[in-house]
Protein backbone atom coordinates (compact mmCIF):
# COMPACT_ATOMS: atom_id res chain seq x y z
CA UNK A 1 0.00 0.00 0.00
CA UNK A 2 1.20 3.80 -0.94
CA UNK A 3 2.01 5.58 2.41
CA UNK A 4 2.27 8.83 2.45
CA UNK A 5 5.71 9.10 3.31
CA UNK A 6 7.33 7.08 0.44
CA UNK A 7 4.80 8.51 -2.42
CA UNK A 8 6.62 11.06 -4.41
CA UNK A 9 5.15 14.48 -4.35
CA UNK A 10 2.78 16.06 -7.01
CA UNK A 11 0.96 19.37 -6.56
CA UNK A 12 -2.38 18.58 -7.40
CA UNK A 13 -4.51 20.31 -4.26
CA UNK A 14 -7.69 17.94 -5.44
CA UNK A 15 -5.67 14.71 -4.73
CA UNK A 16 -7.02 13.08 -7.80
CA UNK A 17 -4.25 10.36 -7.81
CA UNK A 18 -5.62 9.48 -3.96
CA UNK A 19 -9.04 9.46 -5.01
CA UNK A 20 -8.69 7.25 -7.72
CA UNK A 21 -6.29 4.65 -5.90
CA UNK A 22 -9.11 4.86 -3.48
CA UNK A 23 -11.62 4.33 -6.14
CA UNK A 24 -9.41 1.10 -7.39
CA UNK A 25 -9.56 -0.03 -3.62
CA UNK A 26 -13.35 -0.21 -3.73
CA UNK A 27 -13.40 -2.07 -7.20
CA UNK A 28 -11.52 -4.58 -5.66
CA UNK A 29 -13.34 -5.20 -2.48
CA UNK A 30 -16.59 -4.96 -4.51
CA UNK A 31 -15.20 -7.65 -6.63
CA UNK A 32 -14.25 -9.68 -3.62
CA UNK A 33 -17.79 -9.30 -2.03
CA UNK A 34 -19.18 -10.59 -5.46
CA UNK A 35 -17.22 -13.79 -5.33
CA UNK A 36 -18.20 -14.63 -1.67
CA UNK A 37 -21.82 -14.36 -3.03
CA UNK A 38 -20.96 -16.73 -5.93
CA UNK A 39 -20.03 -18.78 -3.45
CA UNK A 40 -23.12 -18.73 -2.13
CA UNK A 41 -23.72 -20.82 -4.96
CA UNK A 42 -21.84 -23.65 -4.46
CA UNK A 43 -23.93 -25.38 -2.28
CA UNK A 44 -26.78 -26.02 -4.73
CA UNK A 45 -24.83 -25.72 -8.17
CA UNK A 46 -21.81 -27.24 -6.96
CA UNK A 47 -18.20 -26.67 -8.55
CA UNK A 48 -19.38 -25.27 -11.88
CA UNK A 49 -19.91 -21.83 -10.32
CA UNK A 50 -15.82 -22.12 -9.78
CA UNK A 51 -15.15 -20.22 -12.75
CA UNK A 52 -17.28 -17.12 -11.57
CA UNK A 53 -15.81 -17.32 -8.32
CA UNK A 54 -11.83 -17.45 -9.91
CA UNK A 55 -12.75 -14.83 -12.33
CA UNK A 56 -13.78 -12.25 -9.65
CA UNK A 57 -10.83 -13.03 -6.83
CA UNK A 58 -8.14 -13.15 -10.11
CA UNK A 59 -9.67 -9.82 -10.97
CA UNK A 60 -9.50 -8.57 -7.72
CA UNK A 61 -6.08 -9.77 -7.08
CA UNK A 62 -4.84 -8.54 -10.73
CA UNK A 63 -6.36 -4.78 -9.27
CA UNK A 64 -4.46 -4.83 -6.09
CA UNK A 65 -0.98 -6.14 -7.22
CA UNK A 66 -1.02 -3.49 -9.59
CA UNK A 67 -2.49 -0.41 -7.88
CA UNK A 68 0.95 0.81 -7.01
CA UNK A 69 2.26 0.88 -10.15
CA UNK A 70 -1.24 2.77 -11.30
CA UNK A 71 -0.95 4.95 -8.25
CA UNK A 72 2.31 6.29 -9.33
CA UNK A 73 1.70 6.93 -12.94
CA UNK A 74 -1.19 9.60 -11.96
CA UNK A 75 1.45 10.94 -9.70
CA UNK A 76 3.80 11.28 -12.75
CA UNK A 77 0.60 12.57 -14.76
CA UNK A 78 -0.10 15.05 -12.86
CA UNK A 79 3.79 15.89 -12.60
CA UNK A 80 3.85 15.95 -15.89
CA UNK A 81 0.91 17.64 -16.65
CA UNK A 82 0.13 14.95 -19.23
CA UNK A 83 -1.08 11.43 -18.87
CA UNK A 84 -2.12 8.43 -21.10
CA UNK A 85 -5.21 6.61 -20.06
CA UNK A 86 -4.70 3.42 -18.82
CA UNK A 87 -6.80 1.74 -21.18
CA UNK A 88 -5.25 -2.31 -20.53
CA UNK A 89 -6.68 -2.00 -17.04
CA UNK A 90 -9.91 -0.04 -17.72
CA UNK A 91 -11.12 -2.91 -20.95
CA UNK A 92 -9.30 -5.84 -18.39
CA UNK A 93 -12.13 -4.42 -15.37
CA UNK A 94 -14.99 -4.40 -18.09
CA UNK A 95 -14.03 -7.60 -19.78
CA UNK A 96 -14.13 -9.25 -16.28
CA UNK A 97 -17.44 -7.47 -15.08
CA UNK A 98 -19.30 -8.71 -18.04
CA UNK A 99 -17.72 -12.30 -18.15
CA UNK A 100 -18.92 -12.46 -14.76
CA UNK A 101 -22.53 -11.34 -15.69
CA UNK A 102 -22.86 -13.64 -18.74
CA UNK A 103 -21.74 -16.65 -16.25
CA UNK A 104 -23.99 -15.52 -14.05
CA UNK A 105 -27.07 -15.52 -16.73
CA UNK A 106 -25.60 -18.95 -17.89
CA UNK A 107 -25.66 -20.38 -14.22
CA UNK A 108 -29.13 -19.30 -13.08
CA UNK A 109 -30.83 -20.52 -16.58
CA UNK A 110 -28.94 -23.80 -18.00
CA UNK A 111 -27.00 -25.10 -14.67
CA UNK A 112 -28.86 -27.77 -13.00
CA UNK A 113 -29.52 -27.54 -9.21
CA UNK A 114 -28.39 -30.20 -7.23
CA UNK A 115 -30.61 -31.68 -4.76
CA UNK B 1 3.04 19.73 -28.85
CA UNK B 2 6.18 17.51 -28.93
CA UNK B 3 5.28 13.39 -28.86
CA UNK B 4 7.57 11.50 -25.88
CA UNK B 5 7.58 7.57 -25.72
CA UNK B 6 8.04 7.92 -22.27
CA UNK B 7 5.54 5.02 -20.34
CA UNK B 8 2.68 6.39 -18.89
CA UNK B 9 3.50 9.91 -20.44
CA UNK B 10 3.79 9.17 -24.09
CA UNK B 11 1.34 7.40 -26.43
CA UNK B 12 1.63 4.15 -27.86
CA UNK B 13 0.89 3.38 -31.26
CA UNK B 14 -2.48 0.97 -29.88
CA UNK B 15 -3.86 4.32 -27.64
CA UNK B 16 -3.10 6.44 -30.86
CA UNK B 17 -5.59 4.35 -32.59
CA UNK B 18 -7.91 3.66 -29.47
CA UNK B 19 -8.33 7.23 -29.00
CA UNK B 20 -8.27 8.44 -32.20
CA UNK B 21 -5.89 11.48 -31.97
CA UNK B 22 -6.56 14.89 -30.74
CA UNK B 23 -5.01 16.18 -27.73
CA UNK B 24 -3.79 15.30 -24.07
CA UNK B 25 -6.68 16.31 -21.71
CA UNK B 26 -5.43 17.79 -18.38
CA UNK B 27 -4.37 14.54 -16.68
CA UNK B 28 -6.81 15.31 -13.61
CA UNK B 29 -10.03 14.49 -16.14
CA UNK B 30 -8.41 11.32 -17.43
CA UNK B 31 -7.99 10.65 -13.73
CA UNK B 32 -11.71 11.48 -12.95
CA UNK B 33 -13.22 10.40 -15.90
CA UNK B 34 -11.24 6.62 -14.55
CA UNK B 35 -12.92 6.94 -11.16
CA UNK B 36 -16.54 7.37 -12.83
CA UNK B 37 -15.85 4.49 -14.83
CA UNK B 38 -15.13 2.33 -11.61
CA UNK B 39 -17.97 3.69 -9.92
CA UNK B 40 -20.07 2.30 -13.22
CA UNK B 41 -17.92 -0.86 -12.70
CA UNK B 42 -19.23 -0.93 -8.99
CA UNK B 43 -22.57 -0.21 -9.85
CA UNK B 44 -22.21 -3.19 -11.93
CA UNK B 45 -20.98 -5.73 -9.80
CA UNK B 46 -24.05 -4.74 -7.12
CA UNK B 47 -26.56 -5.49 -9.58
CA UNK B 48 -24.46 -8.51 -10.19
CA UNK B 49 -24.59 -9.78 -6.18
CA UNK B 50 -28.17 -8.64 -6.40
CA UNK B 51 -29.12 -10.81 -8.58
CA UNK B 52 -26.99 -13.75 -7.23
CA UNK B 53 -28.48 -12.96 -3.87
CA UNK B 54 -32.54 -12.93 -5.33
CA UNK B 55 -31.58 -16.35 -6.78
CA UNK B 56 -29.49 -17.99 -3.73
CA UNK B 57 -31.56 -16.51 -0.64
CA UNK B 58 -34.96 -16.02 -1.39
CA UNK B 59 -36.13 -19.82 -2.40
CA UNK B 60 -38.72 -19.81 0.26
CA UNK B 61 -40.45 -16.38 -0.62
CA UNK B 62 -40.57 -16.90 -4.31
CA UNK B 63 -41.16 -19.07 -6.66
CA UNK B 64 -38.94 -20.76 -8.87
CA UNK B 65 -39.73 -19.03 -11.91
CA UNK B 66 -40.00 -15.45 -10.50
CA UNK B 67 -36.51 -15.97 -8.75
CA UNK B 68 -35.57 -17.23 -12.03
CA UNK B 69 -36.28 -13.80 -14.03
CA UNK B 70 -35.88 -11.47 -11.38
CA UNK B 71 -32.20 -13.05 -10.81
CA UNK B 72 -31.57 -12.78 -15.07
CA UNK B 73 -33.03 -8.83 -15.25
CA UNK B 74 -30.55 -7.46 -12.63
CA UNK B 75 -27.58 -9.77 -13.99
CA UNK B 76 -28.64 -8.53 -17.27
CA UNK B 77 -28.28 -4.73 -16.46
CA UNK B 78 -24.97 -5.91 -14.72
CA UNK B 79 -23.90 -7.22 -18.14
CA UNK B 80 -25.16 -4.42 -19.93
CA UNK B 81 -23.53 -1.22 -17.44
CA UNK B 82 -20.63 -3.31 -17.13
CA UNK B 83 -20.15 -2.96 -21.05
CA UNK B 84 -21.82 -0.17 -21.78
CA UNK B 85 -19.50 1.54 -18.58
CA UNK B 86 -16.12 0.78 -20.77
CA UNK B 87 -17.82 2.42 -24.43
CA UNK B 88 -18.98 5.79 -21.36
CA UNK B 89 -15.61 6.25 -20.62
CA UNK B 90 -13.38 5.41 -23.92
CA UNK B 91 -16.37 7.89 -25.65
CA UNK B 92 -15.34 10.17 -23.27
CA UNK B 93 -11.80 10.30 -23.34
CA UNK B 94 -11.97 10.91 -27.31
CA UNK B 95 -14.47 14.21 -26.74
CA UNK B 96 -11.89 15.13 -24.17
CA UNK B 97 -9.06 14.68 -26.69
CA UNK B 98 -11.12 17.16 -29.05
CA UNK B 99 -12.26 19.55 -26.53
CA UNK B 100 -16.24 18.44 -27.59
CA UNK B 101 -19.08 18.82 -24.91
CA UNK B 102 -19.01 15.82 -23.33
CA UNK B 103 -22.61 13.47 -23.65
CA UNK B 104 -25.47 12.68 -20.86
CA UNK B 105 -24.97 9.28 -19.91
CA UNK B 106 -27.10 6.94 -21.87
CA UNK B 107 -26.45 4.00 -19.31
CA UNK B 108 -27.93 6.30 -16.27
CA UNK B 109 -31.47 6.33 -17.83
CA UNK B 110 -31.33 2.42 -18.72
CA UNK B 111 -30.11 1.76 -15.04
CA UNK B 112 -33.09 3.77 -13.90
CA UNK B 113 -35.68 1.79 -16.47
CA UNK B 114 -34.40 -1.22 -14.98
CA UNK B 115 -34.38 -0.46 -11.71
CA UNK B 116 -37.68 0.38 -11.66
CA UNK B 117 -38.87 -2.53 -13.52
CA UNK B 118 -37.45 -4.99 -11.01
CA UNK B 119 -39.28 -3.22 -8.52
CA UNK B 120 -42.23 -3.04 -9.64
CA UNK B 121 -41.84 -6.56 -10.64
CA UNK B 122 -41.55 -7.32 -6.82
CA UNK B 123 -43.80 -4.75 -5.40
CA UNK B 124 -47.18 -6.36 -7.89
CA UNK B 125 -45.42 -9.96 -6.36
CA UNK B 126 -45.49 -8.68 -2.74
CA UNK B 127 -49.54 -7.24 -3.11
CA UNK B 128 -50.72 -10.17 -5.29
CA UNK B 129 -48.99 -12.54 -2.19
CA UNK B 130 -50.24 -10.67 0.84
CA UNK B 131 -54.25 -10.89 -0.98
Amino acid sequence: MPTPSSSPKHGDAGLQPERTNLAWGRTTMSMVVAATVFLRWMPHRGWLVGPLVATAVGTALAISLTRRRRFHRAIRGIQQERMTPDIASIAAVATSAVILAALGIYTVLFLPLSP
Amino acid sequence: MTQTNRPGGGRGSLSIRILHGGEEPDPRFTLANERTFLAWIRTSLALLAGGVAVEAFMADLFNAQLRKTIAVLLLALALVIGGGSFFRWLNVERLMRHRAPLPVPLIAPLLATGGALVAAVMVVFVLVRAA
